[in-house]
């Protein structure tokens, strides 16, 4: 039997039953009173009255229409609901195209969390699917906060409407508008509906060559080349690897080079050493203002043997004349594999060379598929100038072209006319214009181009405008009076010229390739050399300009990564200077020399070039340089580009009329010193087996074992090799995964794009010159550079010379050097000396023969960045992120520059040692994928940076216990090799021998 | 009291009473300070400010204000690490070594050369401090539990094995010199007049009785920290040695470096000996018992050792040529003929060269030259040092990654502060500790002291 026990829910229920049920009914005590609030029966009588029904009406309406307008966000917020595309901490990839006057590429745009923050090539896109340096690290200049924030009228923020009012109303009949080289379709549009006179001309001017084709086939582009279809080529000035024109050739000649029979033969006729020149297989040294002969010497002797008339011209010098003429027979040997490009920018040699390529009928040179991003024009430009002086221009509009900058004779009349500049910072032609349009940057803007015949590609913007700004397109499109979006203009063009896909599949992949953009041009009639006259060299001293790999014409002039990345050639970041040949320096009395500490100065000259001297200018002497000849590289000595690039470096524009590339010049010492940061103080291999190195012949008649020896070590079981003279127990590297990578030393042409990449990546420091100087560089990979020496073991032991005198003539490098390249990064060593030695086991390896770096436990006492043989570790010697000495340059301490770090890899902090980590976030998302989908990976699902921004596939990056995978093959290669395999560190990174095609 | 031969020389000058020995090693605790003291003390005080200035820049700023780079990771910090550690060992061989060799003349002397090496033992610990780039994690070099898991030290490294390696010697030599100083304490003790002091001194020597009993645990101590402090004076510099013996690049990878670094911490040890006790002696006019038997037999080492240094670098040279190896035998012939020739011939002439005077009996006698060689040896094992670090280092496998090293006013001023930390404990150290071991010295009076073994000569054994 149950007893119905009460309890009490509290005291007050006992003590107060009544109350206590009175309050537990009447939960809300106060009530509000129904009636009091909405009124009684009549409204005067309720305590509301009408009038403040009224006042409660009004303020309501007033806060909800405030609420509805827009209101700054301060803080990021998270979204209520997701877009589907945007799941964070997973990036987004764009399809878009990189235009910047100079370079073209299609590319992938990495977004993470809406942020663009890397950029990738476009394997599928039919033309420029690599990156170069420049590409890579043109996300940077997206979060340039030096660029234009608003527009600008008489320099003061205006709205959009107010400054095209202002530009409207300075157009006139006589106004022309300036532009680089145009291949957008839908901008031509824009810019043939705004009805003005139009000049383009480009910073890097291809003009003369253009006019060729012009003049031949009714189209200004230039033709597209087929190295697979050559067998010889030689290029006279042709930097076809850096600047010659507009197609990225880099993966096309490292394919034709592959070593084998039918491997590609490359002469260079050069003045200052190129990248080109560095992987020619043979260099012959010309002045610029000798390419003409030369050109025309080739042609003679082609003509000879062809039975066609030869052209007067004067004799080439005798010190190259019988290099010249080995050239030519070789070309002539090659026939319809013959290639003859020329890199000057001068009609007789352009035909001299289309000339000769038509009568050896080679099928490698594409006058039938022109390309079209360098269509500038110079005569436009010197009818323009001379309009300008005569006062027939009232105003000239720039569009995305820094005319004041590469024009001295333009900045000069800079105030004859009104200024109208569409550019993206108040830069040196837009920091003079009355009205200044800010230019979106081609991340955030629409766009479209036809870079070549037959491909159709669009660009589409991958954040909203960071600043004020709007598309080219959309600008020009609203000055002539329209109003479209840019999307509609670009979806408009896009129709027009007819492609095949669907509005969305174009924007997927990027581009479209379709027959009907595909116009054959057949060169009739054919080249006439009657009307040729071949100049004559310059005696004395030339000048010329010419562009580097990290700066090229000059777009990214603010970007830190283009600086820091060191010359290839010259391995100087953070400047450019004179070229010249080390005879030249000697009679001028020029240096340059070592400081203590390792930093190198040189002396600087004063050089004066039709009448306009350049001060102070720093010489570097530079092996390969022809005597006689002094190159200056243009982009540099900016005044109005943002805090990075102001004063960095002399304007090489400035002595040149705006149209030529080189002059005569002189030349005079100065008193003034000049410091360099380079990165790289000797210059030799030592006699050392660095980068093995072999000619054709050998490689193919020749003895792997001898040619690619395995050093070996004498024991008491016989000569054994560093892999079994093994005193370590070994890791397990068969289970799993064990990741390695192939570095083809014979396809790396050194451009430094993998540098680029590398730093973006993986949130690589900039330090700045100061530091460079000191040889702190952060890079993770660098690319050596090696120059041949004229003195070797051989010499040494033929001559009888000691090993001091040995040792101190090999340190100098020959003056016509042959070049090799070499990437180093962290080898991953599997007996690692820098994991033994870390105190506190900071550094450790894995099971998949990576040698992991753990930021956190790192004391930084340095100990494995000294016992590294390969020296790749770099040291956090400041607090990047904060101090003040890299404010201006390192792009973590802005607000907007802090946006590109890739959120996958950390920061480091002072005081601790990083190094290449062979992208392990890759890696491990890679696996990730590959897990949750329940699957084995397939090679080549990822790959590292370096190896996905190499435009020549130097760098194949894979897992060597896959058996089917690429870099499993690459390491049966007769070619493989470990560097400083005797050390015993057993590296993960293996080399590929080199192999030049000549006897 | 055994008899001593009369071959040998006294090494107590003059007609000394025990009353004689107590009141001249009292004096300098007792009596205030010269004026030269006084100005050495200043001139210290301000270079260890000096110091610290530096070391809290480097602190607060980054290793980046030191001159190293990219490829030279270690330059002036690890060399100066290293020229202090060998500057500490003559304290250890003297104290222990020539105690089981029952070599006597080191009673007058191995008090101070104890100080020194304790003091020069806490400048060479900070250098591995101050190098790291993260000093407030320094304490992760220590095995101790810790809440990251089972997060262990690496007993692989070298470094690690330095750091027990330094703190074992420290311990061990501190234990060993405050051992001895119990005695002496006791002997001020029990005449200081003023109360302070004879409280502080009370304390310190730990109630010293002299009774039988203490003096027979005082030498049983002795002989036992003797026994294991006598393998630290072999191993603690073998240790620092492999740091880089056990390394891979060529100029640091050499099996001949434990004992070459043993002969040459040996060797700079004497001479920073040699030139504190010269001052030393003369300041506090303690001729008497450091005296030129005492110098002599110290040039001696000095010169012994210094041979061998210079054996070690010949071998060298010589192994690197028959080892066949192209890199070992560029980076020795860079050493002698690169960059830093004027480092290298520095070294082989302090080194190698200036101890060889010492075979002649005039200059080994005579004082200022002493001195002056003292100075030289000791610039000259501080450039040995260097040469090791920096010349192996800055021209490696790789000849795209040579640099250079120039030291910055950081890298100067935080060797300098610690010359000025050094000096600043010795100075304090020489006005408040008896500086010469009294109480050992009182035990060869009677068999070594000039006056006896005159009064033993012309009246015999009797």
């Amino acid at each position: 039997m149950t007893e119905n026990n009460k309890y009490w829910r509290g005291i007050e229920d006992q003590s107060n039953p009544e109350l206590a049920e009175k309050l537990a009914q009447n939960e809300f005590s106060n009530e509000i009173s129904q009636a009091d609030f909405l009124g009684k029966d009549e409204l005067a009588e309720g305590e509301t009255s009408r009038r403040d029904f009224l006042k409660f009406m009004g303020f309501s309406t007033a806060a909800a229409t405030l609420a509805a307008c827009e209101a700054p966000i301060v803080e990021s917020i998270p979204y209520v609901v997701k877009p589907d595309s945007l799941t964070p901490g997973v990036p987004n990839y764009y399809a878009s195209v990189s235009y910047d006057g100079f370079d073209f590429a299609s590319v992938l745009v990495k977004t993470r969390e809406g942020r663009p923050i890397k950029i990738e090539p476009n394997n599928d896109a039919p033309f420029n699917g690599a990156t170069n340096a420049r590409v890579q690290a043109s996300v940077l200049s997206l979060y340039d906060g030096a660029r234009m924030q608003s527009p600008m009228v008489d320099g003061v923020a205006a709205s959009w409407g107010d400054a095209m009012a202002a530009a409207r109303a300075l157009m006139t009949e006589n106004s022309v508008l300036v532009s680089g080289s145009v291949i957008s379709p839908a901008l031509k549009t824009a810019i043939s509906k705004l009805g003005l006179r139009h000049v383009s001309v480009d910073a890097v001017s291809q003009s003369a060559r253009v006019d060729v084709y012009e003049s031949l086939t009714g189209r200004r582009g230039l033709p597209t080349v087929s190295l697979d279809k050559a067998s010889t080529v030689v290029a006279v000035g042709a930097d076809f690897l850096g600047d010659w024109g507009g197609e990225n050739l880099m993966g096309a000649y490292a394919a034709a080079r592959k070593p084998g029979e039918g491997m590609l033969r490359h002469i260079q006729v050069e003045a200052g050493l190129s990248l080109s020149g560095s992987n020619a297989d043979a260099r012959i040294k010309a002045k610029v203002s000798e390419y003409e002969t030369v050109l025309a010497h080739i042609y003679n002797k082609v003509a000879a043997a062809t039975g066609v008339d030869k052209i007067a011209a004067p004799a080439v010098r005798e010190e190259i004349a019988s290099s010249v003429d080995n050239a030519a027979m070789e070309l002539i040997q090659a026939g319809s594999g013959a290639l003859l490009l020329n890199g000057l920018n001068s009609v007789t040699a352009e035909k001299l060379a289309a000339k000769t390529n038509e009568l050896l009928a080679s099928a490698a040179f594409n006058t039938s598929t022109l390309e079209y991003t360098s269509t500038g024009s110079d005569s436009a430009f010197n009818a323009l100038l001379s309009d300008v002086k005569a006062g027939a221009v009232d105003t000239i509009i720039t569009l995305d072209s820094n005319v004041l900058y590469f024009s001295t004779e333009m900045a000069a009349l800079a105030d004859k006319v009104n200024l109208v500049s569409i550019a993206d910072r108040a830069d040196e032609t837009a920091s003079k214009a009355k009205v200044a349009l800010p230019l979106s940057h081609y991340l955030e803007a629409w766009t479209d181009a036809i870079p070549v015949d037959g491909v159709y590609a669009v660009g589409q913007p991958t954040i909203s405008p960071l600043f004020d700004s709007k598309s080219a397109v959309e600008i020009v499109n609203g000055l002539a009076g329209g109003s479209e979006s840019a999307v509609d203009l670009i979806k408009a063009s896009a129709s027009t010229t007819a492609i095949a896909k669907t509005w969305n599949a174009l924007l997927h992949d990027g581009f479209s390739t379709t027959p009907v953009l595909v116009v054959n041009y057949e060169l009739s009639p054919s080249i006439n050399l009657s009307d040729v006259t071949v100049g004559a060299a310059i005696e004395g001293i030339e000048f010329y300009t010419y562009t580097k790999a990290g700066m090229g014409a000059g777009s990214n002039a603010n970007n830190p990564w283009v600086y820091e990345l060191p010359d290839p050639i010259s391995r100087l970041s953070w400047d450019n200077y004179l070229a010249m040949s080390a005879a030249d320096a000697v009679a001028l009395g020029v240096e340059n020399y070592a400081q203590s500490n390792g930093a190198m100065n040189g002396n600087t000259v004063n050089i004066t070039v039709n009448g306009t001297t350049l001060e102070n200018v720093p010489v570097w002497i530079q092996p390969g340089q022809t005597q006689g000849s002094v190159g200056l590289a243009i982009g540099f000595g900016r005044e109005s580009v943002g805090k990075v690039g102001n004063g960095v470096g002399v304007n090489a524009n400035a002595l040149l009329a705006t149209t030529s590339t080189y002059a005569s010049a002189e030349i005079v010492a100065t008193e003034v010193e000049h410091g360099f940061a380079s990165v790289q103080l000797a210059h030799t291999m030592m006699g050392r087996k660095i980068v093995n190195e072999i000619n054709l012949p050998t490689f193919l008649h020749g003895n792997a074992a001898e040619w690619n020896e395995t050093p070996t070590f004498e024991t008491h079981k016989g000569p054994l090799t560093a892999f079994e003279a093994n005193l370590w127990d070994d890791h397990d590297h068969e289970t799993s995964h064990m990741w390695n990578m192939s570095i083809d030393l014979n396809s790396c042409t050194g451009c430094g794009a993998c540098v680029v990449a590398c730093s973006l990546e993986n949130n690589v420091p900039v330090v700045g010159k100061d530091e460079v100087r000191r040889h702190r560089d952060m890079h993770w990979l660098r690319i050596d550079r090696y120059y041949s020496s004229d003195m070797n073991e051989a010499v040494a032991e033929e001559e009888g010379i000691g090993a001091i005198e040995k040792y101190a003539k090999m340190e100098v490098p020959s003056e016509s050097p042959s070049v090799v390249f070499q990437p180093v990064m962290c080898q991953h060593c599997n007996h690692a000396p820098c994991e033994t030695v870390c105190p506190v086991g900071a550094t450790a390896h894995s099971r998949e023969g990576l040698n992991h770096m753990a930021y956190n436990r790192c004391i930084g006492t340095r100990y494995c960045a000294n016992n590294c043989p390969y020296k790749v570790r770099r040291f956090n010697w400041f607090n990047y992120q904060a101090n003040e000495k890299f404010t201006d340059v390192n792009p973590a301490q802005d607000d907007y520059g802090r946006m590109v770090l890739n959120p996958d890899v950390t920061v480091r902090a002072r005081g601790v040692i990083e190094k290449c980590s062979l992208c392990i976030q890759r890696i491990q998302l890679g696996k990730l994928e590959a897990k949750k989908d329940g699957r084995m990976l397939t090679d080549g699902e990822f790959t590292t940076a370096c190896a996905q921004a190499c435009g020549s596939g130097a760098i194949v990056f894979g897992d060597v216990n896959n058996p089917s995978s690429e870099v499993s093959h690459l390491k049966q290669e007769a070619r493989a090799y470990h560097l400083l395999e005797e050390v015993g560190t057993q590296p993960s990174i293996f080399y590929q021998t080199k192999v030049r095609n000549r006897a | 009291m055994h008899y001593e031969s009369p071959v040998r020389n006294p090494l107590i000058l003059g007609d000394k009473s025990y009353s004689d020995i107590t009141n001249d090693i009292a004096k300098p605790v007792e009596s205030k300070a010269p004026r030269a003291w006084w100005i050495a003390f200043s001139i210290a005080f301000v270079m260890f400010l000096w110091g610290v200035g530096n070391i809290l820049y480097t602190i607060g700023t980054g290793i980046g204000v030191w001159g190293l780079n990219k490829t030279v990771d270690w330059a002036w910090d690890i060399t100066n690490f290293v020229w202090w550690v060998g500057i500490g060992h003559a304290g250890t061989l003297i104290s222990a070594v020539l105690l089981l060799f029952r070599q006597k003349w080191r009673m007058a002397i191995n008090r101070s050369a104890e100080a020194m090496t304790i003091f020069s033992v806490i400048q060479a610990g900070l250098f591995p401090l101050i190098h790291m780039g993260r000093i407030w994690m320094a304490y992760w070099v220590m095995p101790i539990p810790n809440q990251f898991g089972s997060l262990w030290v690496n007993f692989n490294s070298p470094l690690l094995w330095d750091v027990f390696a330094i703190s074992t010697y420290l311990t061990v030599s501190t234990v060993f010199w405050y051992v001895g100083l119990i005695p002496d304490f006791a002997m001020i003790r029990d005449r200081a007049i003023n109360p302070v002091q004879k409280h502080i001194y009370k304390l310190l020597s730990f109630g010293w009785g002299g009774k039988a009993k203490h003096w027979q645990r005082f030498e049983e101590v002795s002989l036992v920290l003797a026994g294991l402090a006598t393998p630290l004076v072999l191993s603690v510099h073998t240790i620092v040695s492999f740091d880089f013996a056990t390394s891979v690049i060529p100029g640091w990878h050499t099996t001949i470096f434990p004992p070459y670094f043993v002969a040459g911490a040996i060797f700079s040890g004497f001479a920073m000996v040699q030139t504190l006790l010269l001052i030393v002696r003369k300041i506090f006019k303690m001729e008497d018992y450091i005296n030129i038997e005492h110098i002599e037999m110290m040039n001696i080492v000095i010169m012994v050792t210094g041979s061998i240094v210079g054996v070690a670098y010949i071998t060298e040279l010589f192994v690197a040529w028959y080892s066949g190896v192209e890199y070992e035998q560029y980076a020795f012939l860079n050493r002698a003929t690169g960059p830093y020739w004027w480092a290298y011939w520095s070294m082989m002439t302090c080194n190698v060269f200036s101890p060889q005077f010492m075979w002649s009996k005039k200059l080994r006698t005579n004082l200022v030259f002493t001195f002056v060689i003292s100075i030289v040896v000791n610039i000259g094992m501080w450039f040995e040092r260097f040469v090791i670090i920096v010349t192996s280092i800055h021209r490696d496998y790789l000849p795209s990654s040579w640099s250079m090293f120039s030291p910055t006013f950081v890298d100067i001023g935080i060797y300098i502060g610690t010359i000025g930390f050094f000096f600043v404990l010795f100075l304090l150290y020489a006005r408040t500790f008896p500086v010469i071991a009294q109480a050992e010295l009182k035990t060869i009076l009677k068999s070594s002291g000039e006056n006896f073994k005159k009064h033993h000569d012309e009246h015999g054994a009797h």
